[in-house]
Parts: C-alpha cells; structure tokens; sequence
C-alpha cells in the first residue's frame, strides 16, 4: 500500500520543530547558568506513532509500520527533592547557628577584654587607688583619686551592662523585622500563595510550569532558613506549607500571617532565644550583676565597719546600678579617726584577686568560650549545608560544557532534518517537473 | 551517577575557598600588628581568663613594689633618727660618768645639767621627725608632733601600727612609737628615757653625788637597751622589705614572662603562616581565575 507522497516532508519538518525547541531549552539552560534556585531544563523527545501499513506483500502476509518522526513531549526540570529536604534541614541549623554566632560575638565585644579598658583593668586600678590610700591615709589627694577610679569603674561596668541589654533588643528587633508586616515571611508567604494558585492550573492541563516551581522552591529555601518547614503537596502541585509550627500557606485558603508560631526552630528560633531574659546576652548580664553585688557587699563591709559610712550604695547591686556614695571626706581609710590609721584601706587593697575577679574572668572565659563553640558550630553546619548545595547543583546545576555539546547536537540534527527536507524536495522535483515529459 | 561539575559549584567552590584562605589571612594578619595572640576571649578562652588573672597579679605586685619602697623610706628616717637619739644617749651618760665624780663640783655638774637639757631638747627633736610631711613616731597620730619642744615631756602621740601590704596577705608594720622609749618625763613617773635625763639634770644640779653614783646609771643603762631593741627592730625589718623587694622583683618578672607567652603571639611562627597562607591564597586565586575561565566554548569554533 503507497503512503503519501509529502510524508516525508511531514516527518522532517518535526525533525526541524524537535531541534529548534530543542537549542531553544538549551539556550534557556545557558541564559540561566547563574540563577540562583534555577534547576536545568531537558526536553523529552519521543518517536511519534507509526504509520500502519497494513498487509499487502504476497510472499510474507507480513504489514509494517513506518515512522513519522519525532514529537517533543515534555520539558522538564532535572531536581532531586530529597536533596531540598536534606538542605532544608541543615539549612535551618545554620540561620540559629549564623544568628547565634552573630549575637554572641556582639556579646563578646561589649566586654572588650582583655584591654586597657574593660573591668578587669579598671578593677585593678580601683585597688591600686586603694594601695595607694593605704600609703598615704592623710592625703586628701589620694581620696579624690580613689573616688574618681571607683565612679569609673562603676561607669564602666554600666556600659558593658548597656551593651548586653543592646544585644538582646537587636535580636527581639530583628525577630520583629522578620516577622512584622512587609516583613521577610509576609512577603515570601503570600508569593508562595500566587506561584501555589498559578502551578496548580498549569498542572491541572498537564503543563509543567518548571520556572515558577524553581521560584517557589527558592522561597521555600529562603523560609527554611527562618524556621522549620514541611512541605506537602495537595495535588495538582498545590503545596500545604507548614512553618514552625503552625500553616502558614494553606492549598485553599493561601498564606495565612501573622501567627504565633509555636516551635519557631531556625534564625527565628535562635533570636527569641536571644532575646529572652534566660538568652545569653542577659544570661551574661545577670552573671556581671553577681560581680557587682560581691563587689558591693565585700567593699561596703570592710569600709562600713567602723562608723557605718557606705561606700558604694548598698542598693545598687546591679551592675547599672552600681555608684560610689562616699565623698573623698567620708571615704574610711582607718577605724578611727587617727589621720595616719590606714586599716580600712589595707584590708580592702587586700581584696584584690578575690572573689570578685575571679567571678569576673570566669564569665569572661564563659563568654569566650560559648562564643568559640557556636562559631565551631557554625563552621561545621556551613560546611554540611555547602556539600549538601554542591550535590544540588550537581544534579540540577546547568554545565556549560554539557549545554555546549548538546547545542552541537541538536545543531547537527537541526542541519540534518533540513538536509533530509532537502532531500524530499528533490524527490519530489523529479517527480513533478523531469516525470512524464516524454516526447516534450 | 557520577558527579556532574556544574557551573555553579566551580563558581561557588572558588569563592568559598578564597572566602576561607582570606579569613584565615586576616586572622594572620590581626594577630601580627597587634603581637597579641587573644585579641578576644574566643581565641583561647582559657587563656583570655588566665591573662586576666595574670595581669591582676602584675598590677598588684606593681603596687606591693611601691608599697615596700615607701616602707624602706620610712623605715631609714626612722633609723636616722634613733641612731641620733642614741649618740644624744651616749653623750649624756658620758657627763653623768664624769658628774657622778666626786671631783666634779658643782659648777661641772650645773655645766653638765644644762647641756642634759640640751640633749632632752634634741632628742626630742628627733622624736618629732617627719617623713613626707608625717611626723612617724607619733603612732597613727601622724599630723601631730609627738613632743612639744621647750615644754613638758608628755607623748602626744598614739601607740597604734602603721603597716604596708607588702605581698598578697601580707603586711608588715612599718612604724615604730618612741613612747616606749622616751615615756612621758617627770610627770608620768615611767622611769623612761625623759625621766631619768631629768631626774639626771636634777640630781647634777642638786649636787647628789650619791643619787648619780646609785640608781642614775642603771637607769641609764636600762633605757640604752630599749634603744637597741628598737634600732634592731628597725633594722631586721628594713632586712625583711629588703629581702621582700628582691623577691617582688623576681616575681614581677616571672610573671611578665608568662603573660607573654600566654597572650603575646610568637612573631617567627605567626610570619611562616602568615607566608604560607599568602601562598596557597595566591595559588587559589590563579586556580580560580582559571578554572572559571575555561569551557568547551573556548574550543569549539
């Protein structure tokens, strides 16, 4: 049985098609190498359905079936979701480990030791002040220095204090800014809700929109490192996502904010937990306030001893609280009025590296120390979440070289479908300008 | 399946390396222009807590120093002054040997009663000396002069202690009170060094031989040994300061040596890294500008 006298032409035509969407999706690869959360794109190419030519050969009984070309059937985005679930995992641990690392090195800094100007040395010169009282009971001069070196040391120890309540503020400031209005997950959250409503009706006539979901994993991505998420996928690609806790992009009723979180995990969790009273900022600052208090009653005991004259307020045994009450007049260098009498000033010279200091370098060497292990921590966490990207970008990364040679490819098939058209071409100018002329 | 190198993981594995080589480049760095090995207590927490103590026991040992100086100083005027008083003592025993002489007659003995008076005058004299404007025979009552001069012998002084903190925990007197010593004169009645130079004056202007011959000297005598005791306590503790100073110095020096090592980098070592890291960054960079650089696109045509 004859097929058609164009079936040829037909067939390389969607050769040609085949090819061009072919470089097209190429090109597109190309044009994303760079894209953050792009993942690449192939083009399924599948035979299309054979023509039957039915049995017609005397000898075999035997038909046969005559292809008709090729047909693009799909365009679909090369990703590995259980590498998005494993990133999303880790991903979550470096947003609290980074937040962490971030707050605590604030922390770090407002002790600003070891240096000239932080407690321990203004601690040192307020018993040198007393050293020296000690030596020259007599000496309105070494008063008036004592009281200076003391209202120092107080100044000092409140702006350390100031420094670690900024701390913990930032971090409620930031924990604000991320989940206030126009913030970080009111924004991703309702863009989630649009690609969920736009995915969802090109699936449901079996379209796959690849670069809207690469869009919507990418924010997924982003919300993970915030808090912890889980995904689910209602059908049609119509994603219930679940964020620290509560729905926060519902299939039906779209993103759904603000809410109260209920285990917020993440940079969000991190920075509630920094910005609470038992975070480490204000751990750090009750830790300076038993500094002060021992500070406070180990002076005022010795120095309130014989005439009950105070000198720093008994009261202020915080470390803002902290001021000198004695004036250079009463400052008690002995017990008794005798100008040379320096008992009092010796016995609280001899307070230095007491209690009171080494309550102070243990919190310094505790601050160091948390401070050195979330950087740890962090280091770790990065490095798992770089080898978990780089598996990622191994599997849906665009490589150039690859796009290079399949650029040749279907150039080549491009180049050979228009030969094979050619080909038809001159088939069919034989048969219809040279057949038939004989005798013209 | 075998690893696909994308695009992406060159670009991001060359700048993670180049992140992570300056990072440690920098660290290099901070710790050569500062010298210091803990610039934060994270860099060693141990170690930020062991330079704090450290530093602490510096300071301190610092003001011990100083403390012992002013001891010593106080301690020599004091010696000044009681060897003067007992050349003073030496001298009036000298004319009391020669008044107790029954060859001395009356005129000798007037003669030698109003240089007595003299030498109570500039012992007590030596009892009123200062040190930086604090007169330190006067016990805890150093703005007052213990004696008054031309005037009665009693102490207006105190027989409290001054002491210094020559080392953690511990202090040393530093002061001396003459009371002891010189007592009160006449009127207290004690028998001490005022009293018997008066009663000595008295007894060469009364012309008693026998009273001079008698009592006058061991009296003498007994005050020259509460003289002694007192210069050679000024003396074993000026020794003790003396021995505490050297023992400070060393201290201080031990100390400094292990805050350095425990805080300051070691400049040889920090500048071999420092050169070996600035290699391998300067190796990742030209691996980086190559690598990105390269694709099959280079070679087709």
């Amino acid at each position: 049985m004859p097929v058609s006298t164009f079936m040829g032409l037909q067939t390389t035509l969607r050769g040609l098609l085949a090819h061009q969407q072919a470089l097209t999706t190429t090109s597109h690869n190309v044009a994303n190498a760079n894209t953050v959360g792009y993942s690449r794109q192939t083009v399924d190419l599948t035979a299309t359905s054979p023509l039957v030519i039915p049995a017609n050969s005397v000898i075999t009984g035997a038909g046969a079936q005559l292809g008709t070309g090729v047909d693009v059937t799909a365009v679909r985005r090369i990703r590995d979701t259980f590498l998005d679930l494993q990133y999303r995992a880790q991903i979550m641990k470096l947003g609290d480990a980074a937040a962490r690392a971030n707050s605590l090195e604030q922390a770090e800094l407002a002790f600003a030791e070891p240096s000239s100007d932080g407690i321990s040395s203004q601690l040192a010169e307020f018993w040198d002040a007393w050293s020296a009282l000690a030596r020259a009971p007599e000496d309105d001069a070494a008063r008036q220095s004592l009281v200076t070196k003391a209202t120092t040391l107080a100044a000092t120890f409140k702006a350390v204090y100031d420094q670690l309540t900024v701390v913990a503020a930032q971090a409620q400031q930031e924990y604000d800014a991320i989940t206030g209005p126009n913030g970080q997950i009111d924004l991703w959250s309702r863009e989630i809700a649009q690609l969920n409503e736009t995915i969802s009706h090109a699936v449901a006539v079996g379209q796959t929109p690849s670069d809207l979901m690469d869009r919507r994993d990418l924010l997924i991505d982003r919300l993970a490192e915030l808090g912890q998420v889980s995904v689910t996928d209602t059908g049609n690609s119509n994603l219930r996502i679940e964020f620290g806790g509560v729905t926060l992009v519902d299939p039906l009723r779209g993103a759904i904010w603000p809410q109260t979180l209920t285990r917020p995990g993440g940079k969000l969790g991190a920075l509630q937990e920094l910005a609470s009273p038992t975070g480490p900022a204000l751990t750090f600052r009750a830790r300076l306030d038993d500094v002060v208090a021992d500070l406070v009653a180990r002076v005022n005991a010795l120095h309130a001893a014989p005439a009950g004259v105070d000198f720093f307020d008994p009261a202020g045994t915080t470390a803002d609280t902290l001021a000198v009450v004695a004036i250079p007049a009463t400052v008690q260098a002995g017990s008794t009025a005798d100008p040379g009498r320096n008992d009092i000033a010796l016995a609280i010279a001899q307070l230095r590296g007491g209690s009171t200091e080494r309550l102070y370098d243990a919190l310094v060497a505790e601050v160091g120390g948390e401070v050195q292990s979330i950087r740890r921590t962090e280091v770790n966490v990065q490095a798992l979440v770089d080898a978990i990207e780089d598996r990622r970008q191994s599997v849906q990364g665009v490589s150039i070289d690859e796009e290079m040679a399949n650029l040749v490819r279907f150039q080549r098939g491009y180049e050979a479908s228009a030969r094979a058209m050619t080909t038809i071409d001159d088939l069919l100018d034989t048969l219809i300008n040279r057949t038939g002329r004989v005798g013209l | 399946m075998a690893l696909r190198v994308t695009t992406m993981m060159t670009a991001r594995a060359t700048v993670r390396d180049l992140q992570g080589d300056l990072a440690e480049l920098s660290r290099l760095q901070r710790k050569l222009s500062s010298g210091k090995e803990i610039v934060r207590p994270s860099d060693d927490p141990y170690g930020a807590s062991l330079a704090l103590q450290l530093r602490s026991e510096l300071d301190g040992l610092r003001q011990y120093q100083r403390n012992v100086d002013d001891g010593i100083a106080w301690l020599n005027a004091s010696d000044a002054a009681l060897s003067k008083i007992a050349e003073a003592l030496h001298r009036a025993r000298e004319l009391l040997v020669q008044g107790a002489s029954d060859s001395a007659g009356p005129r000798a003995r007037a003669a030698a009663a109003s240089e007595i008076d003299q030498l109570i005058e500039t012992i007590k004299q030596e009892g009123n000396v200062q040190y930086a404007g604090r007169y330190i025979f006067a016990g805890t009552r150093t703005d007052t002069a213990p004696y008054t001069l031309l005037g009665p012998d009693t102490y207006a002084g105190n027989n409290d202690r001054i002491a210094r903190e020559i080392g953690p925990r511990v202090t040393l007197d530093i002061n001396v009170t003459l009371d002891p010593l010189l007592g009160g004169g006449q009127a207290a009645g004690d028998d001490r060094l005022l009293h018997v130079l008066r009663d000595i004056a008295d007894h060469l202007r009364a012309n008693d031989g026998v009273a001079l011959r008698g009592t006058d000297l061991q009296r003498i005598d007994a005050n020259f040994d509460v003289l002694n005791q007192l210069r050679a306590e000024v003396g074993a503790r000026t020794n003790r300061l003396t021995v505490a100073w050297s023992r400070l110095r060393s201290l201080e020096e031990n100390t400094t040596e292990l805050l350095s090592g425990v805080e300051e980098a070691d400049t040889v070592r920090t500048m071999i890294e420092y050169t070996t890291q600035q290699a391998a960054y300067n190796a990742a960079l030209k691996a980086g500008a190559h690598v990105v650089q390269m694709s099959l696109l280079d070679f087709l045509r």
